[in-house]
């Protein structure tokens, strides 16, 4: 902050000098013999007007011109952008021009590894600013950088260097004039994340459809589980008892993710807007049940379901094997297996397990 | 051996040969080779109980004998053989199987072969001819030697039934139960008689050789004309040779797994895809039957054009529809089959080892599902899937709330399933500078599950030796009446006198035989459900140990 400033000064001090000589550029302008004569009789005072006015229109062509530039690169624009756009533009005129926008706090000066960098400021956030002092206006800073994923109280006082206990202050003062707000996040339920009011949070903050308010919706997922893999089991059996030749039946079991979201989606039982991805997650817990399998195969550009011109298809498979023999027996679902000796406390002859198992 | 399998194998050995047996056997697992001296000495045992049990343990290839390792002339150690003994946990399995593919002829061949350890094929055949005429006693027609004989040399012409190493004729003196000789002529194969015989050692491995033995089997107590005839035959044939002495059979339990594993991919296709693809799996398997080692990690490349012809006419599957199959076959994220080149229609194998190492996975991811939930199988699958993964990724992954997925991951950790891998940052091993990575290491689960199977099939047959020692007194009992009953219908006894003796067991004591009866099914058939996952993690880790070899 101290940095900038200094800057400002420096700036300020150039559009002087350049204000001076801006004035014996202009004595060249072609005039006609009425404002010769006027020129003649109130000499002072027509030249200081005219003064005024070119270095004014000069201004408001420069400001625009800059705004124009910034907008064409939201990501700020160099000094040297600048130049190769007004060639014409003198050095002190640039900067004066830049002094003027900095003072206005309509433009922001950041810096870089290859210099500054010049960048418009949000006419809201530069209106709402008005009235808040500097450390504010840092804090407020910092959030902002923080984009929607938000930053936690604690980031902001290693980032700004204040004490927590302004930074609270300051935090409920920016909360109260509704600039930021405070979001929970899902990763640590203490954790309070701040972001500008306006923002709709990460998912990474949020959880994204799986949770409300903090808490997973297990429920929900094993619903949708269950959906899906219903909807590429009928499937699988619809091509199965379809009779045709086995590639065209191994073929019409697949299914689209796209196709999948779109039955969830009309089954109606999400009331929250579900995307293509999460329903992509849902059906690869499928695959992690082991009972679907996924294939990636080329698609053509534009097709329904398709990203980067790729597909995903899913369908509903058969095990493998049978529950294996060993789980069978009461001893492969055992609790206290490790502890079970002939002669011991825990013995096969004992087992109440294998006792019930016996008398089923 | 680790302990869990000597507590199967002495229990295995107590149960088929009784308890002096189990104590030498156990003896011999424990503490390796031994000479006759140490055994003696240290089980303190009389000498002939020890002989007689190494004569019952070498019949049955359970041990086998070489001369001391400090050179001629120092006595015979003897070394029981673990996984020979554990066989013996399988033997119904055999015999099921020799019956489906051979019948009743097959099965009775087998399970003579087995209970006696090895035996000559003349005997063998005369045996088995016996007992099926004795089986045919209610339609009065008899067995005839030449058909067991044609059986028996089929089994030899598959491969089920093996010669016995030839011993140099020591095996012939620990027959007799003489004290056995020391130092054996050193024969080729002599230190592991057990050992798959490769016919590249033994040329003659699966000759049949010529038997002169023409007949009929012979009742046993059919009439006392049948039995004066068998005993005059018996007098005939007796000191008559059949051309095949000192050439003894077993049955090659190699071979016998083969089709095992065989069985397992066949029905492994058929729960995946379909019955048609499982058909096609089991004539590539069969093709190659002959022509594939037994430890081949893949079957020898078959052109889809050799399958087409050598597929059952009885299928009628179309040539297009035929390569449709194959195609799905190999696209199959199983892997059965691969394609191994484009020749000729497509050359193809059978992936054996990928195929156990799929199996073994299923059955791993079975029993976690079965023993934790499928929550719990799901992140196992994960980490399966994708090898390592740290706790914040298996909850995202798994769609798990995190305090359960905590919950469960630590679950399966505690009991091995799943391992933790430490990646510090710092040399210091500081936890917040550490990235702890879950993983699942498949061969060393699929070999603590089986430790674990074995556990579980003594803890079985401890419960039914229980079982049968709780209600000893009334089997004995069940026994006695049935032997009068029977004695009582020979004599021709009035009906009253009959279910006078029928009544002396009471109804609750009828209700406990039953119920007793019911658990011992229950648990005998467990013990063969838990066989077979213990051959698919066996066949699993020895495919692995050899494919790393």
């Amino acid at each position: 902050m101290d940095g900038w400033r200094s800057h400002d000064t420096v700036l300020q001090r150039c559009v002087h000098k350049l204000d001076i000589g801006q004035s014996n550029d202009r004595q060249t302008v072609d005039i006609s013999l009425l404002w010769l004569w006027l020129l003649l009789t109130c000499r002072a005072a027509i030249l200081k007007a005219v003064q005024l006015f070119v270095v004014f229109f000069f201004f408001i062509f420069v400001y625009h011109r800059i705004r124009e530039l910034c907008q064409q690169f939201p990501h700020g624009i160099t000094d040297q952008v600048i130049q190769n756009d007004m060639p014409h533009l003198e050095p002190q005129q640039r900067a004066a021009a830049i002094n003027k926008l900095l003072s206005l706090g309509q433009l922001d000066l950041l810096r870089n590894s290859s210099g500054l960098l010049y960048r418009m400021k949000d006419a809201q956030s530069a209106s709402k600013m008005k009235g808040s002092d500097n450390q504010e206006k840092l804090v407020y800073q910092i959030i902002e950088d923080a984009g929607n994923k938000g930053i936690w109280s604690r980031d902001i006082r290693f980032k700004s260097n204040l004490p927590l206990t302004e930074i609270n202050k300051i935090l409920k003062n920016l909360e109260s004039k509704k600039l930021i707000k405070a979001v929970k996040s899902v990763a640590a339920s203490k954790k309070k994340v701040y972001m500008l009011y306006n923002l709709q949070p990460d998912r990474s903050v949020t959880g994204g459809a799986w949770y409300s308010d903090q808490d997973f919706e297990s429920e929900f997922v094993e619903v949708l589980n269950q959906q899906c893999f219903k909807f590429l089991q009928t499937k699988a059996d619809m091509s199965r008892d379809s009779k045709q030749s086995p590639m065209v039946q191994r073929n019409s079991s697949f299914a689209t993710s796209h196709e999948v979201w779109k039955y969830i989606c009309e089954l109606g039982i999400s009331k929250v807007d579900l995307s293509m991805d999460d329903i992509e997650t849902i059906l690869n817990t499928l695959i992690y049940d082991g009972k679907v399998e996924m294939t990636v195969i080329a698609a053509k550009e534009g097709t329904v379901g398709s990203v980067d011109g790729q597909m995903k298809l899913y369908r509903g498979v058969n095990p493998v094997i049978q529950p294996t023999g060993l789980v069978k027996t009461p001893c492969g679902l055992c609790p206290v297996f490790d502890d079970c000796h002939e002669g011991g406390e825990i013995s096969p002859s004992n087992c109440i397990y294998m006792t019930e198992w016996l008398d089923f | 051996m680790t302990a869990q399998e000597v507590r199967l194998c002495g229990l295995l050995l107590r149960e088929h040969f009784g308890e002096v047996v189990e104590k030498v056997g156990t003896h011999l697992l424990r503490s390796g080779a031994q000479n006759l001296r140490t055994i003696i000495h240290e089980t303190g045992l009389p000498l002939d109980l020890v002989k007689k049990s190494l004569c019952v343990l070498v019949q049955h290839g359970a041990c086998n004998f070489r001369s001391g390792r400090k050179g001629p002339g120092c006595p015979t150690e003897y070394q029981a053989s673990g996984d020979r003994i554990l066989r013996i946990l399988r033997y119904p399995r055999y015999i099921y199987t020799a019956k489906t593919l051979y019948g009743d002829t097959g099965e009775l061949i087998i399970e003579e072969l087995l209970q006696r350890g090895h035996m000559t094929m003349s005997s063998t055949v005369k045996t088995v001819a016996d007992r099926l005429t004795q089986n045919m006693e209610g339609q009065g027609r008899s067995m005839d030697y030449s058909e067991v004989t044609s059986a028996f040399s089929k089994l030899v012409e598959t491969q089920f039934l093996q010669r016995c190493p030839p011993m140099g004729g020591a095996r012939n003196t620990k027959d007799s139960g003489s004290p056995p000789t020391p130092s054996t002529p050193a024969t080729p194969g002599t230190p592991a008689s057990t050992a798959l015989l490769t016919p590249e050692s033994f040329p003659d491995c699966y000759k049949v050789p010529h038997i002169t033995l023409i007949g009929r089997g012979k009742r046993r107590h059919s009439s006392d004309d049948g039995e004066d005839q068998k005993s005059a035959k018996k007098a005939k044939m007796d000191p008559e040779t059949h051309g095949d002495e000192g050439i003894y059979w077993q049955v090659n339990f190699e071979r016998f797994h083969l089709h095992f594993r065989d069985q397992a991919v066949i029905s492994a296709v058929a729960n995946k895809l379909d019955q048609t693809c499982s058909e096609i799996v089991r004539t590539m398997l069969r093709m190659s039957e002959v022509t594939t080692s037994p430890s081949a990690t893949c079957t020898k490349p078959l052109s889809a054009n050799e399958i087409f012809r050598s597929l059952p006419a009885s299928y009628n599957i179309l040539r297009p529809i035929l390569d449709q199959y194959l195609t799905l076959l190999v696209d199959d994220p199983m892997e059965f089959v691969g394609k191994a080149g484009e020749s000729g229609g497509g050359m193809f194998v059978v992936n054996l080892h990928r195929a156990l190492a799929n199996l073994a996975r299923a059955t791993l991811e079975s029993a976690v599902q079965e023993r934790f939930g499928s929550r719990s199988a799901r992140i196992f699958r994960l980490l399966l899937r994708k090898r390592h993964l740290e706790q914040k990724q298996v909850e995202d992954f798994a769609m798990i709330p995190a305090k359960e997925a905590k919950d469960m991951l630590y679950t399966l950790l505690s009991q091995n399933l799943v391992q933790l891998q430490e990646i510090p940052k710092t040399p210091d091993y500081a936890p917040s500078r550490t990235f702890y990575l879950y993983t699942v290491n498949q061969l060393p689960t699929a070999r603590m599950l089986l430790q674990n199977c074995y556990k579980t099939v003594a803890n079985l047959i401890e419960r039914r030796l229980f079982e049968t020692k709780e209600s000893k007194r009334l089997l004995e009992k069940s026994q006695r009446i049935e032997a009068i009953l029977a004695s009582l219908q020979v004599s021709g006894a009035e009906p009253e006198q009959l279910t006078e003796v029928e009544e002396m067991i009471t109804a609750p004591e009828k209700q406990q035989l039953e119920s007793l009866r019911l658990h011992i099914n229950k648990l005998d058939s467990a013990e063969n459900q838990v066989d077979e996952t213990m051959f698919l993690l066996e066949a699993y880790v020895s495919s692995t140990a050899t494919s790393t070899a």
